[in-house]
Formats: structure tokens, sequence, C-alpha cells
């Protein structure tokens, strides 16, 4: 047990290593960039064209990049099933092979459906 | 080593049929005309569905004890499923037939997009000239594939999948109304934020029930509650958070308060679909946990279902009461229905079951039968379902009206109706298994329950009929045929249910 | 094998906390974005408990899933439905809040304590056994062979699942033929219709911005000349006031 958590210590190892880069660069960064960038009144403004900057940046997405956020998350789905799949298929043998197929099958019918209404191309 | 379990094919052939046709169905979407798709789909639907009965039947010869439990343990395929699976089957027969009728609007009951947003232009140029979806019979059939699958599970987790596979598609099918869709979708949504909320309690109980038993099988769990081992807490405490999921499903009070707002959003060929098979899946469910898994812990869980019975039938029929609009009265009414299955449920033992499984089929027939003919009576604006809009009724269509009025003598549980030897047998059944208060209880839910039944009859031959009272529809052949099936079961099964009460009968032996 | 690890306890006492914080702030947060992020450390969180608990499988699928795909899930609805949009404080039933808070409460108390004294005594048994050929192919050894079924009904509610995004988030495109040159002047002229160009936006007005409104000739603002799907704002008065050339110089 102690060995199973110790093989871990390497991965909480490298996220800390990640977490000084990242921080040490933002740090760095703070300390060597100049105190009072020029900001002009006006300088940000629309000029001669476009919405005056009144509300807020936020506008409202539309509903078909969620689409691609959902089949996204359907196959990751599909790809945690395959992980222990393919650990097994080999000595499994045939049987285990089919079972994947359909399973990946059905999906793929979901895809093959999404690709027939159009949803993959851009309009 | 890994190795496939033997598969019974035979056993399980309806379901394969099932889930098969509902991803041709997905296949038929995406590469038949449009034109051609609803003819397509809907023939290919009722043809799946009676392959399926076929094999069930087929299987009803040589269920015994030693062929029932196949797929390695997850499923059980005995007496008591097959008829649940068959009736199940019959209810989603009659209830396509209502999904499939053009004549009444041009399109059917079915938006043709969804995704165009409420009251845009394009929403009116929908409205008015587009043929609706097609999506709804594969999502039907998966439905219908999950309520197979929930009633012939053997094992916890294969329930909460099967669980989530007939929820879903019903989610779905919900937000799809060609008119009024803001209500639909709303419906939609609040159907999925509680049924998922619902299965989130049903997956902690049965993470508690494994935490106790050490597996998910119902025999597991029977043996381990029959040995005694470890705290009965766990086990208790997993059964109560198991049975919330379930009674959601039933819509028993005090988790039955999406019904009303559901039934009444939800397209109503949806709506008699869910009214007749989501209950007797539903219930299909509720029984094998309690008498396959639980069955040691009667003493424990009968007193508390039977005050959630008695609070269910009090409750529906007292609601019931003051609705203004049919399809919310009618919810209510399987409100209370739900309540008296309960009662039937408690009851216990032989009996108890036969009873339960001939409710399920006799209130099924009656309530499609009923969301049918509200399907035909419109104006232009769609069904017209406040009940001020129906006085008069007997007037303008008194084959109707008079249908009408005996399905819902039916519900009231009028002699010479299916409703009443439902009610009788379910009384009986509870009074046999010493639970008489349940059935004062009951008894007095229905006499409540006449009152709003009997206030419709009255308006639609009393009153005149007024300058708003709808026309209603000449019905296509499709609807007529499932008004038509739901009637004369009505009238059949409460004039002659033995039959029907002898096939209860026989298949109210689970195999553990 | 029962027994607890030093570094189980260190790892459990660190970040149970800062669940249980995540879940907190996730609630209380104002800002949905700052919920969402709150929701992630509680998942991490969960994530990293899996693991320790010698379920590697499912502590990545956590992380995996639910940090990633489902997370983004999130911020994607986010977007849909605004930033800035919070949740109404009108209460359609009264005091529904606090029996709500308190029914909340009650429930989690009940089961914590009902839990805690039912699996007070127990020893965990079978985890080397389940996890004898290693985490992963325990679990597949399950998957394909007493759950198969389960898991190829899954597939079913997979696809449910993208049809029904695409019932509920896809417009197809009709069919829409190509109008030929001569129809679209017909059209163009056709009564009622106003054949003209649309007068620029700022033509006569003091602002450069595509919100204002064009000014016509009488000082009226043109509605014609913005187009409907810019959302109206209060204009300032320098914004209204009329150009010099319409006044007559000065």
């Amino acid at each position: 047990m102690d060995a199973y958590l110790s093989s871990y210590a390497t991965i909480g190892a490298l996220a800390l290593v990640g977490v000084v880069i990242i921080g040490g660069a933002f740090l760095v960064n703070r300390l060597l960039r100049p105190r009072r960038p020029n900001a002009a009144a006006g300088k940000r403004d629309t000029y001669e064209c476009g919405l005056d900057p009144v509300p807020g940046g936020w506008a409202q997405m539309h509903i078909r990049y969620y689409l691609y956020a959902y089949l996204y998350v359907l196959f990751a789905v599909e790809a945690i099933f395959l992980f222990p799949w393919a650990v097994v298929y080999l000595e499994a043998g045939r049987a285990v092979i089919v079972e994947m197929a359909i399973f990946v099958g059905v999906l793929a019918l979901g895809l093959l459906y999404a690709w027939r209404k159009r949803a993959l191309t851009w309009q | 080593m890994v190795k496939l379990p033997p598969m019974d094919y035979a056993a399980i052939m309806p379901l394969l049929i099932l889930f098969g046709a509902a991803c041709l169905g997905v296949l038929i979407e995406a590469f038949v005309p449009r034109r051609a798709r609803n003819i397509t789909q809907l023939l290919f639907s009722l043809a799946a569905v009676i392959a399926a009965m076929v094999f069930v039947v087929k299987r009803a010869g040589n269920v015994t004890a030693a062929n029932a439990i196949t797929a390695g343990g997850a499923i059980t395929i005995d007496k008591a499923a097959l008829f649940l699976q068959g009736s199940l089957l019959v209810l989603a027969f009659v209830s396509l037939l209502i999904f499939g009728e053009r004549t009444l609007e041009q399109g059917g009951a079915f938006v043709a997009q969804a995704a165009v947003t409420v009251g845009s232009e394009k929403d009116k140029e929908q409205a008015a000239k587009s043929l609706g979806s097609t999506e709804v019979y594969p999502l039907a059939l998966f439905s219908l594939a999950g309520m197979l699958l929930f009633v012939a599970a053997n094992d916890l987790l294969t329930m909460f999948v099967a669980l989530e596979v007939f929820s879903l598609p019903l989610y779905l099918l919900c937000a799809l109304a060609r008119r009024k869709r803001l209500l639909s979708q709303e419906a939609a949504l609040k159907y999925f934020l509680l049924g998922a909320y619902a299965s989130a309690f049903f997956l902690f109980g049965v993470a508690l029930v494994y935490g106790y038993a050490k597996a998910v099988d119902f025999a597991s769990i029977h043996t381990a509650a029959a040995v005694g081992a470890g705290n009965i807490t766990l086990l208790i405490t997993g059964l109560g958070l198991l049975a919330i999921g379930l009674l959601f499903k039933v819509a028993a009070a005090p988790f039955h308060v999406w019904t009303p707002d559901v039934y009444q959003g939800a397209p109503t060929p949806v709506t008699a679909f869910m009214a007749a098979c989501t209950k007797a899946a539903a219930f299909g469910g509720l029984i094998r946990v309690l008498y396959v898994g639980f069955d040691g812990l009667g003493w424990q869980f009968t007193p508390v279902l039977g005050a959630i019975a008695a609070l269910t039938v009090m409750v529906g029929a007292v609601l019931a009461v003051t609705q203004t609009d049919l399809k919310r009265l009618l919810a209510y009414s399987s409100v209370a229905n739900a309540g008296y299955l309960l009662i039937g449920v408690l009851a216990g033992g032989q009996l108890g079951l036969q009873s339960v499984l001939f409710y399920l089929v006799a209130y099924g027939l009656t309530v499609i039968a009923a969301f049918a003919l509200i399907t035909l009576v419109r104006d232009a604006d769609g069904e017209a379902t406040h009940l001020s809009r129906w006085a008069g009724l007997g007037a303008r269509s008194p084959l109707f009206a008079g249908i009408f009025t005996f399905l819902l003598l039916a519900f009231a549980g009028i002699p010479l109706t299916s409703g009443f030897m439902a009610k009788l047998s379910v009384f009986g059944a509870a009074v046999d298994g010493g639970q008489t208060w349940l059935v004062i209880f009951g008894v007095i839910s229905s006499i409540i329950l006449a009152f709003p039944y009997l206030r419709v009859v009255v308006m639609m031959w009393l009153s005149e009929p007024g300058e708003s009272t709808p026309s209603v529809s000449l019905p296509g052949v499709l609807t007529s045929t499932a008004l038509g099936v739901g009637t004369i079961a009505t009238l059949v099964l409460g004039v002659a249910p033995g039959l029907l009460l002898d096939l209860a009968d026989k298949a109210a032996a689970f195999i553990r | 094998m029962s027994a607890v690890q030093t570094g189980e306890i260190i790892t459990f006492f660190i970040l149970a906390p800062l669940a249980v914080i995540g879940a907190l702030g996730m609630v209380l947060a104002r800002n949905a974005v700052h919920s969402a992020l709150w929701l992630i450390l509680t998942m991490l969180s969960l994530g990293v408990f899996y693991i320790v608990q010698a379920g590697p499988f499912i502590g990545m699928v956590q992380i995996i899933v639910y940090t990633g795909a489902i997370m983004m899930l999130f911020l994607f609805v986010l977007m849909l439905v605004g930033r800035d949009a919070s949740d109404s404080v009108i209460e359609t039933l009264r005091g529904q809040k606090v029996v709500g808070t308190l029914l909340g409460v009650g429930l989690a108390g009940l089961m914590a304590t009902g839990i805690y004294q039912a699996t007070r005594d127990y020893t965990v048994v079978g985890l080397e056994a389940a996890n004898k050929d290693g985490n992963v192919q325990g679990l597949a050894k399950l998957i394909f062979t007493n759950y198969v079924f389960a898991f190829e009904v899954t597939s079913a509610l997979l696809i449910t699942a993208a049809v029904g995004a695409m019932i509920l988030a896809h417009q197809e495109k009709s069919g829409v033929k190509a109008v030929g040159q001569v129809a679209k002047m017909r059209e163009r002229f056709l009564p009622g219709n106003y054949p003209g160009p649309k007068p620029g936006p700022g033509v006569f007005a003091t602002s450069n911005s595509v919100a204002t409104p064009a000014k016509l000739p009488d000082g009226n603002p043109s509605q014609r000349s913005i187009s409907p799907i810019l959302p109206t704002r209060e204009l300032t008065a320098a914004e209204k006031a009329d150009k010099p050339t319409l006044t007559g110089g000065a």
C-alpha cells in the first residue's frame, strides 16, 4: 500500500514543479513589466465604426456550440470504456472484441446521424 | 480470465429486437427522405413491437427456474417479467398509434424543429406548415426497451442503467409538443431535473445496499438480509433511498409534484405513453425490488410504504377535485391510481401481485383511450383541455362524449368497467393481506375522486354548448384504433376479466 | 491491508476541508463562473480521494470526465445563459428556501449519522482480491462478463443523448432555393416595400456609433437606420443634439 501511494509521489512532485514554473513566470512578468502603461483617455474607444463599448463584454453564445461540447462529452465517455477494454482484449478473445464493436458501432450511429443532419458542417 | 457469460438469446430476444429497432430507427431518420419518414418509422416501430411480442409469447410456455436467469445473472426472464413485458408491449403498441396520427393536425402532435426559438418568425412558419419530427419513434422504442429491461433486471446496477435508458427519451419526448411549446419545454426541464435528482437517490441507495450485502444482485441481497450479517441500518437506509427513486417514477406522494406539470405540458400522445407504460414499468421494478430482493424486510417497509400509499390516494383525490384542466385532472387521477396500486403491492402474496398486474393493464388501456380522446377535442390553438371548454360537448358529439363518459366511469370504478374489477381485486387482496386500514383510505379516496369525474360528465351532458365549445375532430384510423382498443378493453375487462386475471395469476411468481 | 496508511490520512485531512470549501463556495458564490471553478476544486479533491483509496481508474475518470468534459459543458451553459444572469430571489412558495435548507440539512445529518453508525464496525475486505490483477483489469473483468448487458445498454443511453442533443440544439437548414435576380428585383419593388437603400447610421447624427439612429432632415431619428438585432440604449444629450448643418450653422 505504501508502495502504491509513493508511486504517486512523482506525479505530486511534477505537479509542484508545474505550479512553481507557471507561478514563477507570472511573478517574473509582474516584476519586469513597466509600472504605468500608457493609458490615455479614449485610447481604446472604437473609431468611426462599431458599437460604443457601453455595457459588459458578454454576448450570448449560439446554442450550436453546445452541440459540439455535448458530442465531445459523449465520446469522452466512450473513451473511458475503451481503456479497460484495451488491457484485456488480447487475452479475452473474440467475444470481447465483438462486444466493444457493438458499443462503438451504436455510438458511431449517433455520429452518422449527426453527419446526415449536417450538424458537423459549419453553416 | 475474461469470458463472456452464456446468453439465452431466446429469452432476451424482445430486448435485442427493440434496441436494434431503435438504432435502426435512428438510421432511418438519417437516410429516408423526409416525406416518407413518418409512415416508415411508424410501420417499422409497430413491426418491432409485434416482433418482440411474438418472442415474449413464444417464451411464455417454457419458463423454468433453471432457465430464467441469464446474461451473467443480470437479467431474469421469469413469468412476472414476461407478463409485464407483454403488457408493456401492448400498451406501447396502442400509444404508438396515437404518435403516428397526422390527420388531426398537419404534421401531427410533434414540433418539427425543437431548436427553433419559441415565438420567432421561423417558429410561426413551422407551426403552420411543417412535418413533425419523427425522432419520436426511435426515442419511444429506446424508452420501451429500457422499460422491458427494467422489469427484468436481476441486479440493481442493471436496473439503474435501465431506469436511465427509459427515462432519458421520455424527458426528450416531453419537450416536443407542437403547440404551447414553452409549457412543453418547461415540463421537460422539470421532469429532467427532478428525475435526475431521484436517480441520484436510487444510486445512493444502491451504494448503501452494496455496502451491506457486498453484492448488487437480488438473490445475494435476499440471502444477506436473511442471514442478518452486519448492521441492518445500512440495508434499511439503502432500501429507503431506492424506494425514493422508484416512488418518484410511479408518482406516489410526496414524490408526485412533477406529475401534473409534465402530464399537462407533454404532447398528449407522450402523456398517454407515460401514464400507461412508465407506471407499469416502475411498478414492475418496485415489486421486483420489494419481493425478490427485500422480502425479508417486509415488516419494516410495510408501515412506511403504507403511509405513503394512504397519503398518495388522498393527495391525488383531493387535488384532483380542484383542477380545471383535463390533463392535470387525469394527472392527479394517475397519482391516486399509483396509490391504489401501492395498496395492492403491500397486500403481498400471490393475490396482491396478481391484482397489481391486472390493475396495470386495465388502467393503462383506459388511460391511453382517455388521452386519445383528449387529442380530438380541439380548436384553432390545438387541444382545448380547459374543463369549461368541454361544457356541452354531449350535444356537439354524443358519440365521443359518450365514450369519454364511459372512460371516466371506469376511472371512478363503476361496475361493468375494468376500473371496477381492478379496484375490487386490489382492495380484495389488501383485505386478504391484512391491510384493511389501507382499503379504508382507498375507498374514501375513490369516493372523493368520483366527484371530479362526475363533474366533467355533468358538464358535458347537461350544459348547453356555447360559442367557445370546440368541435370534436374526426379521428384518423390510428387514433380511432387506439381509442377503440382502449374502450373495448375497458368494457371487456369489466365484464369478463377472467382471462386476464387467470393470466396474471399464473404470472404472479418471481424467480430469485 | 485494511489499516489506514499515514499518507492516506494526511492527504485526506488536507483535501477533505478543501472539498467541503469547494462545495460551499459553489453554492454560495454570486458569480456563476466562480461557482463552476469551486466545483472543479471539489471534483479534483474527490478524484484524488479515489486514487488514494486504491481506485486509480475511477479517480482518473473523475478527473478526465467530470473536471474535464462535464465542467466544459457547464461553462458552455454559462456562456449560453450569461455570466451576469443570477437567480431570481422571488420565492414562488413563501418560506421555500428556509424549509428547503432545514430539510436538506436534516436529511444530510440523518444520512451521515446513520451511515456512520452502520459502518463504524466495518472492516475493509476484498480490496486485495479486487485489485489482484491490477485495478483496470479487475474492472474490465466485471464490465465484460457479468455486467456486459448493462454495458451494451449504456451505448443506447449515449446514442439517445446524442439524438436528444441534436433535436434540442440543432436547427436544420431548410433547403432555401437560390433566388434569381429578376425575382429579387420584383420583390424589391413590391408595394409596401421601400426600394431605396437604408439610411446609413449617423448620416445626420452627431455620434459615429451604429447604435445611434440616423437623423432625418426634419430632425427625427430614423428607425430604419438601426439594425433590429442591436440592443437599444439611452442616448446622451450630446448624441441627441442636432448637427450644426441641420440647425443652419452656428
